[in-house]
């Protein structure tokens, strides 16, 4: 535990000393006002690069202060955090080929497999695949039209007409 | 006089059939996503956002505020029949209630938790109609240093004031700052932190941001952590109150109703202390004792149910006339209100009048619609409760996608909203607080343009803050905030020792 709040604290730390060092390139002209578009960003920077400091204080010297026990396992479960990142990801990358529908299906699909194999109960059976899908297409076919057909949104699809 | 004409105004404009359907449809997907584990208001408003493209101001107002105080009905299903609470909100009401359903008496708590809601939603309403007015009225005479102040008192609340550690809370703003810092300058129109990537240049959607923090988040810590545990669920029984239930319960909701709404009026944030402090004021009034923590006492699922509603029903006053969110959903309300152009503010009841008395009162039509959608067809939000966990998580992420993509066409916000939502998945596992981030991105800009306008009136002089009687109120009412509980628990060490 201790190690993972030094990481991150200091990844606070990091991220401070980069928003600092991104407000070095951001003009200081203040026209009227007394600061310019590059105040903030210091005081923002300053703001994250002292808590982060801290936070690794906090971790190095008996942990983070005030804290509770986080909610559920100790460890976590990797290969179903696997599962439902390759499926947010794969929609990521396949939504404006594959079209939103078959996307989303892939992705619920994806992430179903995920939770279940957390659960302890993965089926990799031909016809827990087939329900999945079913169920997937049955939640983003509806959204797909609702947004598509009833709100005139654009979504991407496989086809152009709209319903697929 | 004046306010209640145009109050009949706003119930005729809200009152079309139009309207009428979008807030019943607005306080079912309320009770609905109150009900649901793992997604809230604020991520189904963020979720719907993408309909401010297409359908009118006033009815989408009027259905994310349906949304916004529905899942506060729906929540408490849920914390009384599972012991997880839904939202926040609830958490206090999992304690007694639930303890009530495990000795066969579900269907009291529901129903005092529902009537409960409803008697301080419609009393919080009309402090809201009566109230907001007059802050309105006076806030025009706010000037950039008092607006600024009050949104650097917004910012201690939310992340020094409430939450466990002060340093988590100072840390979740920086970060949310960080946010509302990428792409154009609002006064220079320079670029900030965009790296060359064109849709960085209008900023961070917070669509995005949202929903990446609450609803991916909430998939991942669950997939992560969460999925080995089983839980049981408590039978619901016949949805009735007895007599002796009615009289212990009314007080307990009037004095919550007393509790919450000033908590929400003023810029401190959160349904959490006001239902802590109802439910403490409860405890210590009860003549029955002995039925806290043993076998669950009415009054206090009464108290912070009221405590509650009052509480978020009252957010609307410091969102519509000062345009500052003081939770998840009002800053993601904020953003709605932006997506039109609209500045939620003083002049807000002037300029958009027919739309802010619409909305005040489509919340006593949406009261109404709640507690026949909660009382007698509560037993059909239960079956809610039977969706299998992998569907319901796998459907959010559906809905995440659809969100995120509506509102801006790029699937490089896919990539993004997966980041959000491993940063969501840390900051829960180290107990980061979460509005703070959302707060901070949405209201960070804006405080930035009144801060710099306020030094530009005052020629580059930063006493322009302690110049005006108002603003020196204001900080020092901010060190106050600061300081004081600070000072209280030094006291209370000192005289432990």
């Amino acid at each position: 535990m201790k190690r993972e709040q030094t990481l991150v604290g200091a990844g606070v730390l990091v991220l401070g000393v980069l928003i600092a060092a991104g407000a070095l390139q951001i003009s200081s002209d203040a026209g009227y006002g007394g600061v310019g578009p590059n105040f903030l960003p210091w005081v923002v920077g300053g703001l994250l690069a002292l808590c982060g400091a801290f936070l690794v204080w906090e971790a190095l010297t008996g942990g983070f202060r005030q804290l509770e026990a986080a909610s559920g396992a100790d460890s976590g479960h990797w290969p179903g955090f696997i599962w439902v990142s390759v499926g947010l990801l794969a929609n990521a990358a396949l939504i404006t080929t594959l079209g939103f529908i078959l996307s989303c299906t892939l992705c619920f699909v994806l992430a179903v497999r995920g939770f279940r194999s957390a659960e302890g109960r993965l089926d990799l059976s031909l016809r827990a695949l087939l329900v999945d899908v079913l169920i997937g297409i049955a939640i983003s076919a509806p959204v797909y039209w609702m947004f598509t057909q009833a709100l005139a949104i654009n979504l991407p699809g496989l086809t152009s007409t709209g319903w697929l | 006089m004046d306010t209640l004409n145009q109050l009949i105004q706003g119930f005729i404009s809200a009152g079309t059939p139009i309207n009428l359907l979008w807030c019943l449809l607005g306080c079912t997907i309320g009770t609905a996503v109150g009900v649901l584990p793992g997604i809230g208001p604020a991520t189904a408003v963020a979720m719907l956002l993408p309909i401010t493209l297409k359908v009118e101001p006033t009815a989408s107002m009027i259905f994310f505020a349906g949304i916004y105080y529905g899942a506060m009905y729906g929540g408490s299903t849920t914390s009384i029949l599972l012991n997880t609470p839904g939202e926040a909100g609830s958490m206090v009401t999992a304690m007694e209630g639930n303890k009530m359903a495990k000795h066969g008496r579900a269907g009291a708590a529901l129903a005092t938790a529902a009537i409960g809601s409803f008697v301080a939603g419609t009393i919080a309403t009309v402090v809201v109609t009566f109230f907001a007015p007059v802050v309105a009225e006076y806030a025009v005479r706010l000037g950039p240093p008092e607006y600024f102040l009050l949104m650097v008192l917004a910012f201690c609340t939310i992340s020094a004031v409430l939450g466990q550690s002060t340093l988590r809370g100072l840390t979740a703003l920086g970060v949310g700052l960080a946010m509302g810092l990428v792409g154009i300058d609002q006064i220079s129109g320079q670029a900030r932190y965009t790296f060359g990537v064109p849709e960085m240049m209008d900023g961070l959607e917070v669509v995005l941001i949202a929903v990446g923090l609450f609803a991916v988040a909430e998939a991942m810590y669950f997939v992560l952590y969460e999925a080995r545990t089983v839980e049981t669920q408590n039978k619901l029984s016949k949805v009735h109150m007895t007599r002796g239930e009615w009289r212990r319960s009314w007080p307990a909701w009037l004095r919550a109703t007393a509790i919450g709404t000033p908590f929400g009026c003023i810029p401190a944030g959160g349904s959490e202390i006001p239902t802590f402090l109802s439910y403490a004021t409860e405890k210590k009034l009860s003549k029955h004792k002995d039925e806290f923590g043993t076998t669950g006492a009415i009054e206090g699922v009464a108290g912070p149910e009221a405590a509650n509603n009052a509480a978020i029903t009252a957010t609307l006053i410091p969102l519509l006339t000062l345009g500052i969110p003081t939770s998840n959903t009002t800053a993601i309300l904020l953003g709605a209100f932006q997506n039109y152009g609209i500045q939620p503010g003083p002049q807000l009841f002037d300029k958009n009048g027919a739309l802010v008395w619409a909305l005040i009162a489509s919340l006593y039509i949406g009261n109404v619609m709640l507690l026949v959608l909660n009382l007698p067809l509560v037993g059909l939000w239960v079956k809610l409760l039977k969706v299998p966990k992998s569907y319901l998580y796998a459907g959010i992420l559906i809905f995440a996608t659809v969100g995120v993509y509506g509102m801006r066409q790029s699937a490089f916000d896919l990539v993004l909203l997966y980041g959000i939502g491993l940063l969501g998945v840390v900051m829960r596992r180290f107990s980061f607080p979460t509005a703070p981030v959302v707060v901070g991105m949405i209201l960070g800009p804006l405080a930035e343009a009144q801060m710099r306008n306020a030094l530009s009136i005052g020629e580059g002089k930063w006493g322009v803050f302690v110049e005006r009687p108002m603003s020196v109120s204001l900080l020092v009412v901010i060190v106050a905030v600061l300081l004081l509980p600070r000072l209280m628990k030094l006291r209370k060490t000192l005289k432990n020792r």
